[in-house]
C-alpha cells in the first residue's frame, strides 16, 4: 500500500506547472470559478509538448529543485490518454537531458472523483505511483456536496434548479480505493454563502468517510451576505466543540483551526506575498503561458487573460517582474497593514486581480475581511478550550504537541 | 497631488514621450471642451501645458488659449514654433540648420538606431542648446549589444559635456546632467502630478493612453474621468512612488519611469521593465562619473553625492533590500 505514496521531497524550493488539459467538466458546480467552461478547448498533444520542451530545455531558467506538474480542468481525468502521453514524455525527456528534475518529480491532480475508478485512470495510477498525488472534492455531507456540485446537462449546461441533480454517490463510491491507494490525503472543501451552515455536520462527515485530513477555505470572491460572518462563527464554534469532545484533534485535522493565526503582522520581517502566482506557470490549449492557472480567460469574470508568454516565443520575463516584486504591504490597504488580526488573512491574486478596479495584481480584495475575523475568534476559543482540555488531563502545554494532530495546509489561491 | 494639466488640442498632438502617436487624422478639441478645461486648470490649481499639432489652429483658439498662463510644447514643423517654450523633434533630420533660441527646451524623439548614428549630430546640439532631452522612443527592444553601444554612446557625450563645463558653460543633457542635480525622484509623475485632457473631453493618465491604440495596453482603466466628472485616477495608489516596489528603492532619480511603458512591458504600471531600467543606469553611472570629472575642473555641485553601485537593474539586487 505504501507503493503509492509518492517519495517527493518536501524541503526545498518546487515549480508548479499546470497543463490545462480540458476545460470541460461533467459537473457544473455552482461556486465554479471557472467561468468560460466550454466543452471544445483541450489541450492538443503539440502545445503540451512544446511546453515541456521549453521548460525542459531552459534549466537555466528553472532552478526549483523539484517540480509539480500539475493537471487541471475542467476535469483533467476526461482526457486520461492525453494526461499519459505527456507524462510519458516528461519522464522520458528529463532522463535524456540529464535534468535535475528526474529524481525529484510529482504528478498532481485535483478531480471531481468521479471516474477515478475507471480502468484506464487506474492503469495510469499504478504506472505512475511513486511519483503521483491525487486530491478528490468532496464536499461534505450529501446535502452540502449535491447543494453545489451538481451534474451538467446532456447539452453540456447548468440544469434548472427543479433538475437539479447531485454528485455525491458517484464521488463517494470512490473514497474508500483512492484511501487506500493514497491514505492520508486530503480533501479539499470550498465554502462559499449558502454552505455555512453545513461546516460542522460537513467536515465530521468527512472524517467518518476515513478522511483525516480536510483542507477547507472560504472562497475569495465577494459572496458575502449581512451577518454570515456570525453564522461562519456559530458553525466553526458547534465544529471546535465536536472535533475536541469527540478527541478527533489526535488523529484528524481541519485546516480551519492553526496555530497560525490571527496576530498582526510585522511590516518588515512578514511583508511577503501570499499566493503562489508568478512563480507558477500554467499552459493552455492554446498554448499561451500565465503567471497560474486564475489567469487564464476562462477564470476571469471581469479582466482579460494575464498571458506572459506562449509556448513558441518562450516566458516574457518582464511580465513577470510585478509577481516577483509583489509583498504584502505593497498591495494592502493601510486597514489590512494595521490589522490586528492579518496573520492568516489569505488572498489570491488572480479574484486581486479580477476585482481591482484597474488591471492590476498590486490590489488586494478584502472581501473575506469579516469572514476571516470571525474564524479569528473560532479559532481563537478552539485552542483556548483544547489546550485547558489537555492541562485538565495532565498534559502540560509543552507535551501537547504529541498529542493533537496539526494541519499543515496553506490557503490554496 | 496633481499640479499640471496637460491639454491635447488635436488628435495629431505631438507626442513629447517615449509613445508613438498612432492618430493620423486631425479632430481639435471643441472651443467647449477647451473652456472647460481651462476652467478646471483653473478651480484646481493646476499649470497647464498645451500640446499642438503640425497645423496651425483656427482663430477663434488663439484667444481661449491666451485666457490663461500656460507653456506651449509645439513639434518642430508647427508654422508658429517660435512661440514654444518646448520643440519636439520627431525627426532629428528636422534639427539639421534649426534656429535654437535661448530659455527652450527641445526634445529629440528617437528610435535607438538613429540615436546611435547620429550621436555627432546630438553632441554639437548639447553646445547648442540650454536644454536637451533625449526621448528613446524604443526602449523596450534594447537587447545586450544595444545596452553596449548606448554605453559608449553616453561616453561620447559625457565627454563632451565635461569640455562644455571646463570652459565654465552649463548645458544641459537630460540624459546625463539631470541626475547630477537631483537629490529625489523626479519621473513622469502621470497620474499623480500631471493629468491629460483628450480631444474627447475625457481625462486620461497620459497622453500615450489615448493617443496609442494597443488592445492589451489600453483598458477603460485608464480613463481617469470626464470635464463633467472630474477627475478620477483609477487605482490611482499604484502611480505613487510609494507603491513601486523597485523603484521606490532605486536611485536613478532622473528615470522618467513610464508607466506607459510599464503597462506595455510588464502590464502594471508601477513595474518597469528589464530595459527601461538598465538603460536608466548606464545613464546614472556615467552621470556620477561626469560629476567627478566636472569637480577636477573646479568647484560644482559639493552636496551631491551619487553612490557607485554594481548592478544594472535594481530587480537583480531585490533580495537584498
Ligand atoms: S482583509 Fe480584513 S482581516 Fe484581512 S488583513 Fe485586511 S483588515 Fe485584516
Ligand atoms: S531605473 Fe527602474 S527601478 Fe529605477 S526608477 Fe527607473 S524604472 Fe524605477
Amino acid at each position: 500500500m505504501s507503493d503509492y505514496i509518492y517519495s517527493y521531497r518536501e524541503s526545498g524550493s518546487s515549480k508548479n506547472i499546470t497543463f490545462i488539459v480540458t476545460k470541460d467538466c461533467q459537473l457544473a458546480c455552482k461556486y465554479c470559478y471557472l467561468v468560460g467552461k466550454n466543452a471544445k478547448e483541450r489541450l492538443p498533444w503539440e502545445v503540451a509538448k512544446k511546453a515541456i520542451d521549453y521548460v525542459l530545455n531552459h534549466e537555466q531558467d528553472f532552478q526549483e529543485e523539484s517540480v509539480v506538474w500539475d493537471f487541471i480542468g475542467g476535469e483533467p481525468f476526461l482526457e486520461i490518454d492525453l494526461i499519459d502521453k505527456i507524462c510519458d514524455y516528461i519522464k522520458t525527456e528529463m532522463f535524456r537531458l540529464n535534468h535535475h528534475w528526474f529524481n525529484s518529480f510529482r504528478f498532481n491532480f485535483s478531480t471531481n472523483g468521479i471516474n477515478y475508478d475507471s480502468q484506464k485512470v487506474q492503469e495510469f495510477i499504478k504506472k505512475n505511483r511513486q511519483h503521483l498525488s491525487i486530491g478528490i472534492t468532496i464536499d461534505g455531507t450529501r446535502e452540502k456536496h449535491d447543494l453545489n456540485r451538481i451534474w451538467k446537462t446532456k447539452d453540456g449546461f447548468s440544469p434548472k434548479p427543479e433538475e437539479e441533480k447531485g454528485s455525491y454517490n458517484d464521488v463517494v463510491r470512490n473514497i474508500p480505493l483512492w484511501q487506500e491507494q493514497f491514505p492520508g490525503t486530503g480533501t479539499k472543501v470550498t465554502i462559499s454563502s449558502a454552505d455555512i451552515k453545513y461546516i460542522k455536520e460537513s467536515v465530521l462527515h468527512l472524517y467518518s468517510l476515513g478522511i483525516h485530513e480536510v483542507n477547507i477555505n472560504v472562497v475569495f470572491e465577494d459572496v458575502w451576505e449581512e451577518g454570515d460572518d456570525k453564522k461562519f462563527e456559530e458553525q466553526l464554534i458547534q465544529l471546535a466543540d465536536a472535533i475536541i469532545d469527540g478527541e478527533f484533534y489526535t488523529d484528524y485535522t481541519c485546516s480551519f483551526f492553526s496555530e497560525n493565526l490571527g496576530k498582526p503582522l510585522d511590516k518588515k520581517l512578514q511583508n511577503q506575498n501570499w499566493c503562489g502566482a508568478g512563480r507558477m506557470l500554467a499552459v493552455d490549449a492554446a498554448g499561451n503561458f500565465y503567471p497560474c492557472t486564475r489567469f487564464a480567460q476562462y477564470s476571469l469574470r471581469d479582466k482579460k487573460a494575464w498571458i506572459i508568454g506562449n509556448v513558441h516565443d518562450g516566458i516574457d520575463k518582464n511580465k513577470l517582474r510585478p509577481f516577483l516584486t509583489l509583498d504584502r504591504c505593497t498591495q494592502s490597504k493601510q486597514e489590512c497593514i494595521d490589522c490586528e488580526v492579518a496573520e492568516g488573512c489569505a488572498w489570491c491574486q488572480g479574484e486581486n486581480y479580477d476585482a481591482a478596479e484597474s488591471p492590476t495584481v498590486f490590489e488586494r480584495s478584502t472581501a473575506i475581511c469579516k469572514m476571516h475575523k470571525a474564524r479569528v475568534r473560532a479559532n481563537n476559543y478552539y485552542w483556548n478550550k483544547l489546550y485547558r482540555k489537555l492541562e485538565l488531563e495532565g498534559i502540560a502545554r509543552e507535551e501537547a504537541d504529541k498529542h493533537v494532530k496539526k494541519s499543515n495546509f496553506q490557503e490554496p489561491c | 497631488m496633481l499640479q499640471y494639466l496637460m491639454i491635447l488640442l488635436d488628435d495629431t498632438s505631438t507626442s513629447y514621450c517615449h509613445y508613438n502617436n498612432k492618430k493620423s487624422e486631425s479632430k481639435l478639441i471643441s472651443i467647449e471642451d477647451l473652456k472647460a478645461g481651462i476652467f478646471f486648470g483653473m478651480t484646481e490649481n493646476l499649470m497647464i501645458q498645451y500640446v499642438y499639432p503640425s497645423h496651425a489652429l483656427p482663430a477663434e483658439y488663439e484667444d481661449v488659449l491666451e485666457s490663461i498662463d500656460h507653456s506651449k510644447i509645439m513639434p518642430a514643423d508647427n508654422p508658429n514654433v517660435d512661440e514654444a517654450d518646448v520643440v519636439v523633434f520627431n525627426d532629428w533630420k528636422q534639427m539639421e540648420g534649426f534656429s535654437y533660441s535661448e530659455g527652450v527646451s527641445y526634445v529629440l524623439r528617437i528610435n535607438k538606431s538613429d540615436l546611435f548614428e547620429q550621436k555627432v549630430l546630438i553632441a554639437d546640439t548639447i553646445e547648442k542648446t540650454t536644454k536637451l532631452n533625449v526621448v528613446i522612443t524604443d526602449v523596450e527592444s534594447f537587447c545586450d549589444e544595444d545596452f553596449d553601444t548606448y554605453k559608449g554612446v553616453l561616453q561620447l557625450w559625457s565627454e563632451k559635456l565635461e569640455k562644455l563645463y571646463a570652459e565654465g558653460k552649463s548645458p544641459l543633457l537630460n540624459l546625463l546632467t539631470d541626475r547630477m542635480q537631483l537629490e529625489e525622484m523626479n519621473n513622469c509623475g502621470a497620474g499623480e502630478s500631471n493629468i491629460t485632457l483628450a480631444p474627447d473631453g475625457k481625462f486620461y493618465v497620459c497622453p500615450a493612453f489615448y493617443q496609442t491604440n494597443s488592445d492589451t495596453i489600453i483598458s477603460p482603466a485608464f480613463k481617469a474621468g470626464s470635464l463633467e466628472e472630474g477627475v478620477h485616477v483609477k487605482s490611482s495608489q499604484l502611480y505613487k512612488l510609494d507603491h513601486a516596489p523597485l523603484c521606490r528603492k532605486c536611485d536613478a532619480f532622473h528615470c522618467r519611469r513610464c508607466v506607459w511603458l510599464n503597462r506595455k512591458t510588464t502590464l502594471e504600471v508601477n513595474t518597469p521593465s528589464h530595459e527601461q531600467c538598465v538603460v536608466a543606469h548606464l545613464e546614472r553611472n556615467p552621470s556620477r562619473q561626469l560629476l567627478e570629472n566636472i569637480r577636477k575642473h573646479g568647484q560644482f555641485l559639493t552636496q551631491q553625492e551619487i553612490k557607485e553601485i554594481d548592478y544594472l537593474d535594481p530587480f537583480d539586487v531585490k533580495e537584498e533590500w
